[in-house]
């Protein structure tokens, strides 16, 4: 079975670099984009199993990538991943498919994609 | 003396600094002395009208026989004198028996004793104020010129008495004008109302020569501690007649005395000096205010005519009290305008403060996940001495650290509480619909309510409430395009055993498509150009909060039906509610 592909979304260069790593040892392939913009074309072109997706970006945030992504692909699972919890609380959030908040402690983000792929 | 010194001493006499009762003896000890009229007698009239035997000349003999019995006008020689207003002169011969008055029995055998009576009016072209009447022993008969002279003379004793009169009821006037200014100056003065109320009673007790002043509020307005305020000490003998004369004037709508209460019951003059006003506002009887004259204090200022000055005191205290009312209402609106402005002030200070910390959180935070992320791979993937292991343990257990602080604060940041409060669903209905149809586009749409009047009050954001009633109606006027009923209605109802109230709200749009029925809460979805698909969305998790519900009833073609369900009794407690 080919690896689950996940596109990495977060304007943090470091971010990116860290998720890359940490979810590469777990076995899936990562895309990356450093904002709402690169991740739409990038999923215009490209088939990715699961979005991990930033809130807080400059341009176009989280959630307005989110409404976009969800009009142009209404399967595509994304999982929204921010530096803080309230956008929990936020509405707009809830038609994604998991909420994680960023932490160091990575496997939170690796459990939370697991339930999502149904692995 | 001759007629013309006669009259200069009576004239001097009148003018002088005597008293008034003074006087008039002497006027009369002169008048029987040069008339050889062994009585001189003067009968004026008292409170009730009635002729009374007052002043007599000292050597008078009838004096204590006639002033046993007042008689009416009209009633006697006395009576048919004042009636008339026209002299009578009687001889031994003609006289009636008793004045022809038949209270007189102890008058039968005297008159005998006397030769002529004269009976005179003291009045003047417009006020009658007595009649004057002389017997004597030693006349035959009363010349022409003496009758002359005695109707000048008589004119003379009505004009003292006449302008004892005057000054009597102006100095009345003059302190009941005191007593209204000195009110006027208080309850125009802005103390608050406890105080005014205390200083009104005595103000119009010390004016007024009152034993004491009462004021009972009947409604539970001004906020006050106390209802009755009270200057003096009520006597407890008339305790009862207070409440009774209280009771009466607020039922009657004026002011009472005790004559009102019970007519010829009362001849105490302590309980007849008992009056008592309504003090009324806008037809709303707000207190009664009521006085009591003193016993010994013989200048108490409520006459018989008592009822026109109580009245217009309790209309003066009245007007105060609405002052008042309005001075307390305008300042309760004032400081609670400040309080919110405070209120605002200090939210709107939190809001930046709050996303100033929110930034700052994010602007740390990643950081921090770069920082321990990265420290976390390079302890699985180097092989670390001892020491380097624990060097490693200490940065991340530090960032773990940080990061809880930071979720701590960001905690803290956002935290809005909600306001739960007693709330009728009608009026909350009643507000969103006039909010709403004051826009001319609700022109064409028809709202038929049947509210159940005694639907209980509930605990609820009445502000999200509200929002939740604005979205749903708005979506039946876009439904309806502007066009058509909505049928509004609130009952009590259960749901699981649990007594809940429902609100449904109908319209006649045509109803939604069957297959995005399934979709109208989910967030995003919108079937409109220019929605955002989030207003129901909102208010389902709005309704959800207070641990309610909402249905959809859908006929395809006709309209739909929103029925929003909520807990009748419901103890949200505020973290529950956020």
């Amino acid at each position: 079975m080919k690896n689950p592909r996940i596109l990495v979304v977060d304007d943090e260069e470091n971010i990116r670099l860290l998720f890359k790593e940490e979810l590469e040892e777990e076995g899936f392939e990562i895309g990356l984009a450093s904002n709402g913009f690169e991740a739409l074309d990038k999923l215009k072109t490209e088939r990715f199993d699961l979005v991990v997706l930033d809130i807080k970006m400059p341009g176009m945030d989280g959630i307005q990538t989110l409404n976009e992504i969800k009009n142009i692909k209404k399967d595509q699972p994304v999982i929204l991943c921010s530096a803080y919890g309230e956008f929990k609380q936020d509405f707009s959030s809830w038609v994604s498919d998991g909420y994680v908040v960023k932490s160091a402690d990575t496997r939170e983000l690796k459990q939370t994609i697991k339930n999502v792929l149904g692995l | 003396m001759n007629p013309v010194d006669l009259l200069g001493k009576i004239i001097e006499i009148s003018h002088s600094n005597l008293e008034l009762a003074s006087r008039i003896t002497s006027i009369l000890n002169i008048i029987s002395q040069d008339m050889r009229s062994e009585e001189a007698i003067i009968y004026t009239f008292d409170k009730d009208k009635r002729l009374s035997c007052r002043y007599a000349n000292q050597r008078s003999a009838l004096f204590n026989i006639l002033n046993k019995y007042r008689c009416h006008i009209g009633e006697g020689i006395v009576g048919s004198v004042a009636q008339k207003r026209s002299p009578l002169f009687y001889t031994m011969r003609d006289i009636p028996p008793r004045f022809g008055c038949l209270f007189y029995p102890e008058l039968d055998g005297k008159l005998e004793n006397y030769k002529v009576f004269a009976f005179l009016p003291l009045a003047d072209d417009s006020y009658l104020y007595g009649v004057l009447v002389l017997c004597a022993v030693n006349r035959d008969v009363i010349h022409d010129a003496d009758k002359i002279f005695l109707s000048i003379l008589s004119r003379e004793v009505g004009g003292i008495l006449r302008s004892y009169d005057l000054i009597l009821s102006s100095k009345k006037r003059i302190s009941e004008l005191a007593t209204l200014s000195e009110l006027g100056k208080v309850l125009t003065s802005n103390i608050d109302p406890q105080e005014l109320l205390k200083n009104i009673a005595l103000i119009i007790a010390k004016s007024l020569n009152a034993a004491f002043v009462t004021i009972k509020l009947g409604y539970a307005f001004l906020k006050l501690d106390a209802q009755r305020f009270t200057y003096g000490i009520i006597d407890p003998s008339v305790q009862d007649h207070v409440a009774e004369l209280e009771e009466t004037s607020a039922r009657l709508l004026r002011a009472v005395s005790m004559r009102d209460c019970a007519p010829d019951e009362y001849e105490d003059a302590f309980k007849l000096s008992l009056f008592s006003a309504p003090i009324v506002s806008k037809n709303r009887v707000l207190g009664t205010l009521t006085i009591c004259g003193d016993k010994m204090e013989q200048t108490y200022a409520l006459g018989e005519d008592g009822q026109y000055l109580i009245n217009t005191i309790a209309n003066y205290i009245s007007s105060g009290l609405e002052n008042t009312l309005l001075n307390t209402r305008l300042r309760d609106a004032v400081r609670e305008l400040s309080d919110a402005q405070k209120r605002l002030i200090e939210q709107e200070k939190f809001r930046s403060l709050g996303e100033m910390t929110a930034n700052i959180a994010h602007e740390i935070k990643n950081p921090l996940v770069i920082i321990g992320g990265f420290a976390k791979r390079l302890a699985r993937q180097i092989d670390l001495d001892r020491t380097e292991n624990k060097y490693i343990s200490i940065i991340l257990n530090e960032v773990t650290r940080l990061e809880s602080i930071l979720n701590e604060v960001l905690n803290y940041v956002k935290e809005t509480p909600l306001v739960a409060e007693m709330c009728s669903i009608n009026d909350c209905l009643d507000e969103v619909l006039y909010l709403l149809t004051s826009d001319s586009s609700w022109e064409e749409i028809n709202i038929a309510k049947t509210y159940d009047p005694r639907l209980p009050p509930i605990s609820c954001d009445s502000q999200q409430l509200k929002q939740v009633l604005i979205n749903i109606l708005m979506n039946s006027h876009e439904a309806m395009h502007g066009r058509g009923t909505i049928t509004i209605q609130t009952k009590q109802t259960t749901y699981e055993n649990r007594p809940f109230i429902a609100i449904s709200i109908a319209d006649t749009g045509g109803g939604i498509d069957p297959a995005n029925i399934d979709n109208v809460f989910n967030p995003f979805f919108t079937t409109k150009e220019r929605g955002t698909g989030l207003g129901l969305a909102i208010s389902n998790k709005i309704i959800m909060n207070h641990k309610g519900h909402i249905d959809v009833e859908n006929i395809a073609g006709k309209g739909v039906t929103f029925i929003i369900y909520l807990p009748a009794k419901n103890h949200i407690t505020k973290e529950e509610f956020l």
